[in-house]
């Protein structure tokens, strides 16, 4: 409609010839974009919104009344589940003093993460004076109770979630295993960008396709070549026999089926992947930078410090996110080597479509709630992923 | 012996139960006193209306049909079945919702209806289900393939949402080679036939006695509880095996684990969560735990028939003592079969192809190819070619399917209770 009116209206040679260039430049625009739109809508809007009617029974599957009380699908607007999920909770206690315990609903513990996020995000600009101590207040809490509560008996604990809340309990340890291993793949990921950004000065590009090699190859069939690496008669532990580090009546036996295994296999399957954000962060590095910084009498490791990580920061944390995101929500990783320890989030989420306890309603509601959270994460941080945005002080 | 490669196929086989059929099945093989007071007639899956002489509806009309109650209730009210006349349906696929294994790869399941007059015209098209809860999901929500194959504790669902409907018993001329008690619970208490039993077989624990060493005597559903097996024993995800499996240890006895009340259901819960140190995987694929079990993963593992045949035959396994457990608490039973779409085109069609899946011939190569027991049963035992599976499997011993040594799958009118329970226990 646009094209037509600036085409049969150009009565005033100046105005029209800017208007209909401007026309050109918003008609480019959207028009480059509107295929990714329609992506976005289709694939990810609409089934969100969806997914919300859904958990709030606005909308069902069910064929019938009588269906619906099948898939356990309310057929009017309730409230009832979200109510629930949010008052249900967890009683947290003092390891050793049984008689120090309170209860935390759902919707504090939400309140409290949102402000330590915001914390760690933004608390330099809330104030002059305390913001550094807000920022990195808020990271330590944020990351003490998800990295230590739980992480299992061998790690300290100051406290653990006593009883209420399954779902939340399962979440607060998928939380746990998706940022452990989204940081150790980071840390593993980053010194093989380093040195293919900085080491290697021909054929990077093969190399890093050596990289990525392992990703000709199904997720599922190295999923299993783990299992066969891994298992109590497996690679590792045959060869312990073989050396007579180990009794074969007493495998190494947390390397199958543990939050150990899904862990290390998330990190194995991520790695290759945050190495291509990193290198190229690292890439765009003005090497006149470091050079300075070394001319100025900083040490390799100061330069590092004070000016590669700091510039590349986007990058590592574009990877964290890549590996946390994904892994928060896993199903397929846990079902195949995590057993009865590495039971996530996720697996919980598919029992109540396909699973044992058909509940349809209730799978939406804790969908939902991942993918609440998830994008409150990203929302919060993607001001580090704009180049330069946060990193430099 | 191709059934490692086939078995390997059939993924997801069926899930657990017990039941009033095996209350029957004792009576058939001379059970005696004790099996007159299980064989009363199941829990109807909603209070049933009483059934007087009211007359049944001479139409089928499965949304509206009163609540089914399995078992053989003395109803006087007898329902006509259905008539379908193949030959004045619509040309085009008969489709099925079927277990893997059993599609077209299983040639001789369905070889009489393959070689008949509709092959060409409708042809048999497949797609797979995962298990009894996903397949009745799927159709509550629309999905509507012509035949669906769950097991028989499902049917009363389908049946209360409408989504079924009987079949005619004209056109499967082997439906009374499947024994009284196998047949009966899928039938509706106005003698509809709802549900066509194909395949039956047993769960149970396999152990190896080389590493747990006890005797048969021994054999108890409690090793789950043993401390000295920590982290050594599997079991299966499904919540509702969970919690049978929580009562059954509470009791210590033979009880119908489809009978539980929330008291009994909250214990069993109690009693899964203490065995979860010793549970290193809830399984859910069933080749994945065949091959823990056989790789020494797991020295105990919760197991239908193939996999105990697996790892009987299997070559690592040689010269170690595996056992398939026969608890003094009984053995978890299922019998699974076919159901009929009420929104099908070509139910005649339909019916003739289960019908194939219903021959002596059929029933035969099932137990062959999968080691499965076969709900038809005439003449079957002289068909199989493995003689040996008929002894592993106590296929020719009616007492071996029924109570107290077994408790097969029945309709669970509290079922929510039970899956919520069972799944508490793998989220704690």
């Amino acid at each position: 409609m646009a094209t037509e009116a600036t085409a049969a209206a150009p009565a005033v040679p100046g105005e029209g010839g800017r208007r209909s260039r401007r026309v050109q430049d918003a008609l480019a625009t959207y028009g480059l974009t509107a295929p990714a739109l329609a992506l976005l809508l289709v694939f990810f809007l609409f089934p969100i919104y969806y997914i919300v009617r859904y958990s709030l029974g606005l909308e069902h599957f069910a064929v019938t009344e009588a269906a619906a009380e099948i898939t356990g699908e309310f057929t009017q607007l309730t409230t009832q589940l979200w109510s629930e999920f949010l008052t249900v909770g967890v009683d947290v206690q003092i390891l050793g003093k049984d008689n120090v315990s309170f209860h935390l609903p759902t919707w504090a513990i939400g309140i409290i993460f949102v402000a330590l996020v915001v914390g760690a995000v933004a608390g330099r600009r809330l104030s002059e004076r305390w913001g550094g101590w807000i920022q990195g207040g808020s990271i330590v809490l944020l990351l003490v109770p998800f990295m230590t509560i739980p992480a299992g008996n061998n790690l300290l604990r100051f406290a653990e979630l006593s009883s209420g809340g399954d779902f939340l309990r399962l979440f607060f340890r998928s939380v746990t295993m998706a940022t452990t291993s989204a940081i150790w793949a980071v840390i593993i990921a980053f010194p093989i960008a380093y040195f293919l950004a900085f080491g290697i000065k021909k054929s990077k590009y093969t190399w890093l396709l050596i990289v990525i090699a392992p990703f000709l190859t199904s997720y599922l069939l190295r999923i299993f070549a783990w299992k066969i690496i891994l298992g109590d008669q497996g690679l590792i532990n045959s060869a312990l026999f073989e050396l007579g580090l180990r009794d074969p009546d007493n495998p190494l036996s947390f390397l199958i089926y543990s939050q150990f295994t899904v862990i290390l296999v998330l990190l194995y399957a991520w790695v290759p992947f945050i190495v291509l954000p990193i290198f190229i962060a690292l890439e765009s590095i003005d090497r006149r930078l470091l050079e300075a910084a070394t001319d100025l009498g900083a040490s390799r490791l100061k330069a590092l410090a004070k000016v590669t990580l700091p510039i590349a920061a986007p990058g590592i944390i574009a990877a964290f996110l890549f590996v946390f995101i994904p892994s928060i929500g896993e199903y397929i990783t846990p079902s195949l080597v995590g057993g009865n320890n590495g039971y996530m989030f996720g697996q919980a989420i598919a029992s109540q479509f396909v699973g044992g306890a058909l509940d349809w309603q209730t799978g939406s509601v804790l969908s939902v709630f991942l993918l609440g959270v998830v994008l409150f994460l990203t929302l919060a941080t993607s001001k580090f992923l704009r180049q330069g945005g946060g990193a430099t002080s | 012996m191709d059934v490692n490669r086939k078995m390997s196929r059939r993924g997801f086989v069926a899930l657990t139960g017990a039941a009033s059929l095996s209350a029957l099945l004792a009576a058939c093989g001379g059970g005696g006193g004790e099996a007159a007071e299980p064989a009363a007639p199941a829990e109807p899956a909603e209070p049933a209306e009483p059934a007087p002489a009211e007359p049944a509806p001479a139409e089928p009309a499965p949304a509206e049909s009163p609540p089914a109650e399995t078992g053989e209730a003395a109803s006087p009210a007898l329902a006509e079945g259905p008539t379908f006349d193949p030959a004045s349906e619509p040309d085009g696929p008969v489709t099925f919702f079927e277990w893997a294994g059993y599609d077209d790869t299983a040639p001789w399941m369905w070889k009489t209806y393959t070689s008949g007059e509709y092959a060409k015209s409708s042809p048999l098209k497949f797609e797979f289900l995962e298990n009894d809860i996903q397949a009745l999901a799927k159709v509550a929500s629309g999905y509507s393939p012509d035949v669906i194959h769950p097991c028989i504790a499902y049917w009363p669902d389908f049946q209360a949402a409408g989504l079924i409907q009987p079949w005619d018993k004209a056109l499967l001329p082997d439906y009374e080679g499947i024994p009284e008690a196998i047949r009966g619970p899928g039938v509706s208490d106005d003698g509809l036939i709802y549900h066509v039993p194909f395949d039956i077989g047993f769960s149970s624990l396999v152990y190896r006695a080389d590493k747990i060493p006890i005797t048969p005597e021994e054999e108890s559903w409690s090793l789950l509880l043993d401390p000295a097996y920590e982290g050594k024993l599997a079991t299966y995800s499904d919540p509702v095996t969970i919690i049978k499996i929580g009562a059954l240890i509470n009791a210590g006895e033979p009880i119908d684990p489809n009978k539980l009340d929330s008291d009994q259901i909250a214990a069993a819960k109690e009693t899964m969560i203490k065995a979860k140190p010793q549970i290193r995987n809830f399984w859910s694929g069933n080749q994945d735990n065949i091959n823990d079990f056989i790789n020494g993963n797991v020295w105990a593992t919760y197991m239908w028939p193939d996999g105990y045949l697996q790892a009987l035959r299997h070559e690592k396994l040689q010269g170690v003592d595996v056992r398939y457990m026969w608890p003094k608490e009984g053995r978890l039973a299922w019998v699974c079969g076919f159901v009929l779409h009420a929104n099908t085109e070509r139910p005649g069609r339909a019916t003739l192809a289960i019908a194939a899946a219903n021959t002596p011939q059929a029933a035969a190569s099932l137990t062959d190819v999968f080691a499965y027991g076969s709900a038809q049963q005439a003449g079957v035992t002289d068909l199989i070619k493995d003689k040996e599976l008929i002894s592993i499997f106590s296929l020719d011993d009616p007492s071996a399917f029924a109570p107290p040594r077994a408790w097969f799958e029945q309709p669970l009118p509290n079922r929510q209770e039970y899956s919520e329970a069972g799944e508490a226990v793998k989220a704690a």
